[in-house]
């Protein structure tokens, strides 16, 4: 399969900057997927989950705030403005992943309904990996 | 002899003086280091955002997408009123740094007066702050301690002001003005355009092969929302590029004024000896004349 290059770039710095199969994000219209040759369009990103899966089939989760992004054919640019990617070496970490993931979704203003959605799926990415 | 002790005094009171500007050049190394990594991450993402803001600028200069009608992108002609954000140290002891700051300031005052458009300041740091207060120059807002700690809520309260003075067509412009780092020893100095999203160096004919789509009912909301969070990040990204850049400058600063203080010691002691050496003089003088007449 096509891959399409991702960068995942935040105000502290690049998340992610590596090939992928497909992504996952969280559009402020709806969840929408990007594979290779996708059209051009630029968007902007609520508060959810950025899933990617990799060349070896593995999917990872980011958890975003808020976010922009730029696809063309080839690659796809996430500007996030705040970012926890739910993985870890151990069970330690993934834990320690997740409850920043979960600190971060307290941050977001209450307002959002979607805020239980994400949380749950925040939770079965951690669970997936556990 | 009371010149000899006054040079004694003098030495000590400028190696006491080194003694500080050592320790502060210390405290600024240790200082920008932290000040530098911060600023450094967070270029990549201040220059990506710069760059999807002024690809839809120059999308709707060329027609591609809508928004035409959106003040964020439009020229406006004949400008009132602008706002000039600038950013200053709270602290001196820095060299030339606010000094470059506040002269650019002046200077872009000075054009936008020739053409009799109204300048409100609006001013983030002590220095530039007091330096505009003494000289009796209005300022419209000011914000202190900003500068030292960059802190990404008061920023962006204190950006969103303009940005909405700016919607609401009380200002035409927006500018921020502050000096970034470049590297260790030199500061680079920005006077940035934020809005009205300059859009004069995009090439229409670059456009044509690739297409962007921004849905055309939330077209509105996507543009306002973007260019907020592109001018919250601009204010952010000058207050943290500039602290960095003040901690290079002081330790710069400190670095000569240690040096300096180092100089003066040597030319005091070669003073000092000398007076030494001729106050001994005097005295076997004095001795032998003594000495002589008693023959």
């Amino acid at each position: 399969m096509e891959k399409l290059k991702l960068e995942i770039i935040t105000p502290n710095g690049v998340i992610y900057n590596d090939y992928a199969v497909s992504v996952v994000l969280p559009g402020e219209e709806g969840e929408f997927g990007v594979l290779a040759h996708h059209a051009s369009l630029t968007t902007l990103l609520e508060a959810g989950v950025i899933d990617i899966e990799k060349e070896d089939k593995s999917v990872e989760s980011i958890l975003i705030n808020w976010g922009v992004v730029q696809v063309d054919e080839k690659k796809v640019i996430v500007l996030v403005e705040g970012a926890v990617a739910i993985r870890g070496e151990n069970d330690g970490a993934i834990a320690t992943a997740l409850e920043d993931a979960k600190k971060l979704i307290r941050d977001i203003a209450d307002s959002n309904p979607a805020i239980a959605a994400v949380s749950a799926r925040i939770e079965s990415a951690a669970q997936r990996l556990l | 002899m009371a010149n000899l002790k006054d040079i004694q005094r003098q030495i000590k009171s400028v190696s006491n003086t080194q003694k500080t500007t050592r320790a502060m050049k210390l405290v600024s190394t240790a200082k920008l280091r932290r000040a530098e990594e911060l600023a450094k991450r967070s270029r990549l993402y201040a220059a990506k955002m710069n760059q999807v803001i002024a690809e839809i600028a120059g999308r709707i200069k060329c027609n591609k997408v809508g928004g035409l009608d959106n003040r964020f992108f439009q020229k406006i002609e004949n400008p009132k009123m602008v706002d000039i954000v600038f950013v200053t140290a709270d602290k001196g002891l820095c060299g030339g740094f606010n000094i470059q700051t506040i002269k650019a300031i002046k200077k872009l005052i000075a054009e936008y007066e020739k053409q009799n458009v109204k300048v409100r300041l609006r001013g983030v740091g002590k220095k530039g702050i007091e330096f505009f207060k003494y000289n009796e120059v209005e300022l419209f807002d000011s914000a202190l301690g900003l500068s030292s700690k960059p802190e990404k809520k008061r920023s962006d309260e204190f950006i969103m002001s303009s940005v909405e003075d700016y919607s609401d067509g009380k200002i035409d412009a927006l500018h921020i003005v502050y000096n970034g780092y470049k590297n260790i020893i030199t500061q680079e100095l920005h006077v940035n355009k934020i809005l009205p999203v300059d859009s004069d160096q995009f090439d229409c004919n670059e456009v044509q092969n690739s297409m962007l789509e921004i849905e055309a009912d939330d077209e509105e909301h996507v543009l306002t929302s973007l260019v907020n969070k592109y001018v919250e990040y601009n204010m952010y990204y000058s207050l943290i590029d500039s602290v960095a850049a003040e901690h290079s400058a002081r330790m710069q600063a400190m670095d000569s004024a240690t040096n300096n203080a180092k100089e003066m010691v040597k030319t005091l002691k070669v003073k000092y000896n000398k007076a030494r050496q001729a106050a001994i003089t005097t005295e076997l003088i004095e001795i032998i004349s003594g000495v002589e007449s008693m023959k």
